[in-house]
């Protein structure tokens, strides 16, 4: 009996600290993509990302006192397979981070259902921006729209008017490809220029010679690409084969990968991508992440990829979310907390420059704030330029204007929510933006 | 409508006759490789009646072995000499490990398997040489990557020193295994099991030794598509849907022919750049690529269901 008892206190024990141990946990699940034809863009943004936890893990013991299992299901750019990881790893999450356009759209219905927030940082659903409407989904701190915006202005200031000229659009056949088109439509009808869509299949993006025979025919002023994975080192090398002039080239945030410029080195010099991030090597946490987390042997990085844009990236978006969970645990006074609550604590981000520098990461990101109504931030980007070994900022901070599409993103947003009916949405929210 | 289909693309094709050898030349090299990696097929689908859907796999492992080895410091041609080491290797495990196991089994279950072999590469690749973007060691292998300008017709043609040199390596890769499938005796038993299994074993042909050899055979046509496709848009996972391209190649010459595969696959080259840049952009917003070969096959499949070159199976019952 005496054994019994000893037993019964022990199991009794053992599940009290079991459960305080795992109380103190913040599951944060992110929908990877290591494997297949989007690999070589995904392992430097999942490495980034995973750095920046393990680096909180190691020198804080994770987020207010919680540890954060950073938890990757493996999707290999696959929708189907993205939207069976949600489904697996939604139980405990307090966030999903769903990792492609195609698999956001999938999961968008279902988060709403669920309560739990979407964390699609720089992609997925542009009109997401609508907080009202879409009060689980998370973009910041840039979207798409915003990308397109951007460029937009940028070939205007570099290059006068765009009236009468002739963009473009290069682009991957998928949702993520198709994303900026209503502002790239909306620019050329109001600023007079001639938008010509060149689609890129899934099987065709290592061999684009029938898209630039066409650009060559075309003879465009710019070419724009909204390019991922593969697709961009295609297009860089046969941008370079026709002799198109690069400077006259420009990507969006996910065709800035160094890896993709490094395959035509001096050849792709005056290539540009616009980008909400910065590597800056010499911001304090990189020295952190060197020390507590790569020379540590926790990280599966290396000295060249974690000089990359897209790793830096990486680290940003692990602090926007990391940010997010400080700011809910403050406000609700618990470290543990709940998908709701770290809804709040999206919905009110304030990330000025002191706060960024304080964190370690001046000139990484800009400043951005959100609200219930504003959930992509629009912090605006710098326009960055391949300069034959790596990528330099070539602009100033660039703003979007996005007065200019604002009402775009409400009809489109309401749109969604009439074809979805019935679409809960967040009738508390009084901010306008 | 119907000047935009029967007219306007002839009409330009004259009018810019430097930009139409450009297309054709663009074709020839696509197709060229396509017929490479459709012979791969044909190879082992006519010694074991197998359809072996590691094909694209295997482009890719062998191009991440090349650039993994010299990326340890081996010289560029003995990492090609290693890398064929590797791929006589794989052939000979496969063999033992997946293929002895299972004669005898329905085709589909063959197929299933290399559908499990394809699985195993995908993870054991990942495993050993990661998924990142590798550089193709062109340069180091002694691939001349300038470009010749022509002006034929006062116009603007240009050609790729590294398209010639794929056009020229693989034109002599298919001439080789002609010659090697023709007058050797290992060639003629591979032709022999390709036309009737049970009379090339009773004969004293070795099944489990052709086996190994055209695995090994479809490993040398991995390596070299895998350094073709490497070089213009780097090594990665992503090569692997490549092989895809070779199935409309397949139905349209046929999966046992061999001269099916290589007219097929420049067919399927030239036809789908031409209609692409004639047809499908001006009047279908372009992309028809993707579908463009499927639907040529689909409609010789209509007249013809055994492939252009295919042999007609006749059962009397």
């Amino acid at each position: 009996m005496k054994h019994f008892t000893k037993l019964a206190t022990a199991a009794a024990l053992g599940t009290v600290l079991g459960t305080a141990a795992i109380a103190q946990e913040l599951y944060t699940p992110n929908l990877a993509y290591r494997t297949g034809p989007f690999a070589a863009t995904g392992i430097p943004l999942m490495n980034g990302q995973a750095d920046y936890m393990t680096l909180l893990n190691e020198r804080d013991g994770g987020i207010g006192g919680a540890k954060i299992d950073f938890e990757e299901c493996e999707t290999g750019y696959s929708t189907e397979k993205g939207v069976e990881c949600y489904e697996k790893t939604k139980g405990t999450a307090i966030v999903t981070q769903p990792w492609s356009t195609g698999i956001t759209l999938q999961v968008l219905p279902k988060t709403n259902v669920d309560e739990i927030p979407i964390l699609a940082p720089g992609y997925g659903f542009s009109p997401m921006a609508d907080g009202k409407v879409f009060q689980w989904a998370f973009n910041m701190p840039a979207g798409y729209w915003d990308a397109a915006d951007m460029i937009v202005q940028y070939l205007e200031n570099e290059g006068g008017s765009l009236d009468g000229k002739k963009i473009a659009f290069l682009h991957l056949d998928h949702p993520f490809g198709k994303e900026p088109l209503p502002v790239l439509e909306m620019h050329a009808e109001g600023k007079g220029f001639e938008l010509l869509p060149i689609p890129v299949g899934l099987k065709e993006m290592q061999n684009q010679s029938a898209q630039w025979l066409q650009i060559r025919r075309e003879r465009p002023d710019y070419v724009v690409m909204w390019g991922w994975g593969a697709m961009n080192a295609g297009a860089i090398t046969e941008a370079v084969k026709t002799k198109f002039p690069m400077e006259n080239f420009l990507g969006v945030w996910w065709a800035g990968h160094d890896a993709d410029l490094k395959l035509v080195g001096e050849e792709g010099k005056g290539y540009k991508s616009i980008s909400w991030s910065f590597p800056n090597m010499d911001a304090p946490v990189m020295q952190e992440i060197k020390e507590r987390v790569i020379d540590a042997g926790l990280s599966q990085t290396n000295e060249e990829e974690m000089q990359g844009v897209f790793y830096g990236r990486g680290l940003v978006m692990s602090m926007i979310l990391a940010e997010a969970i400080k700011g809910a645990q403050e406000n609700f006074g618990t470290a543990e907390i709940s998908p709701t609550q770290l809804r709040w604590g999206l919905e009110n981000l304030n990330l000025t420059e002191e706060r960024i520098a304080e964190l370690g990461m001046a000139g990484m990101v800009p400043p951005f704030s959100t609200s219930c109504a504003n959930h992509t931030g629009h912090s605006g980007g710098w326009m960055l330029e391949w300069d034959g070994s790596k990528f330099v900022k070539a602009s100033d901070l660039l703003k979007p204007n996005v007065d200019g599409y604002a009402d775009l993103i409400a009809s489109s947003a309401a749109e969604y929510a009439t074809s979805n009916a019935p679409w809960a949405m967040n009738e508390e929210c009084s901010a306008t933006n | 409508m119907l000047n935009d289909i029967f007219i306007a693309p002839f009409v330009d094709m004259v009018e810019a006759p430097d930009f139409l050898m450009q297309v054709l030349w663009e074709g020839l090299v696509s197709g060229i490789l396509y017929a490479l990696i459709a012979l791969g097929f044909v190879l082992i689908f006519r010694s074991s009646r197998i359809f072996n859907f590691a094909q694209g796999i295997m482009v890719v492992f062998a191009a991440l072995t090349l650039v993994g080895l010299f990326a340890m410091g081996v010289p560029a041609w003995i990492s090609v000499g290693l890398t064929l080491g590797v791929m006589f290797v794989l052939a000979v495990l496969i063999e033992r490990v997946v293929l002895r196991p299972l004669v005898g089994q329905p085709d589909i279950i063959l197929f299933m398997a290399t559908i499990g072999i394809t699985l195993f590469l995908i993870g054991f690749g990942e495993t050993i040489f990661g998924g990142e973007n590798k550089v193709m060691i062109t340069e180091e292998l002694g691939i001349p990557t300038g470009d010749t300008v022509l002006e034929p017709f006062g116009g603007l043609l240009i050609l790729q020193h590294l398209d010639i040199t794929v056009v020229i390596v693989a034109t002599l890769l298919v001439l080789a295994l002609l010659a090697f499938l023709n007058y050797t005796q290992m060639g003629r038993a591979i032709r022999a099991l390709g036309d009737d299994h049970q009379a090339a074993l009773s004969v004293g042909i070795s099944l489990q030794t052709i086996w190994v050899l055209v695995w090994f055979i479809a490993g040398i046509i991995a390596l070299v598509t895998g350094i073709a496709w490497g070089a213009r848009a780097g090594v990665s996972f992503a090569l692997e849907v490549i092989a895809y391209k070779a199935l409309p190649v397949l139905m349209l010459g046929g999966l046992e022919s061999i001269t099916g595969a290589i007219v097929g696959g420049l067919m399927i080259g030239i036809l789908e750049k031409l209609f692409e840049i004639y047809w499908g952009q001006p009047l279908l917003g372009g992309n028809t690529e993707t579908w463009f070969a499927f639907v040529l096959a689909l409609i010789v499949l209509l007249f013809r269901p055994q492939g252009l070159f295919g042999e007609r199976i006749i059962e009397r019952v």
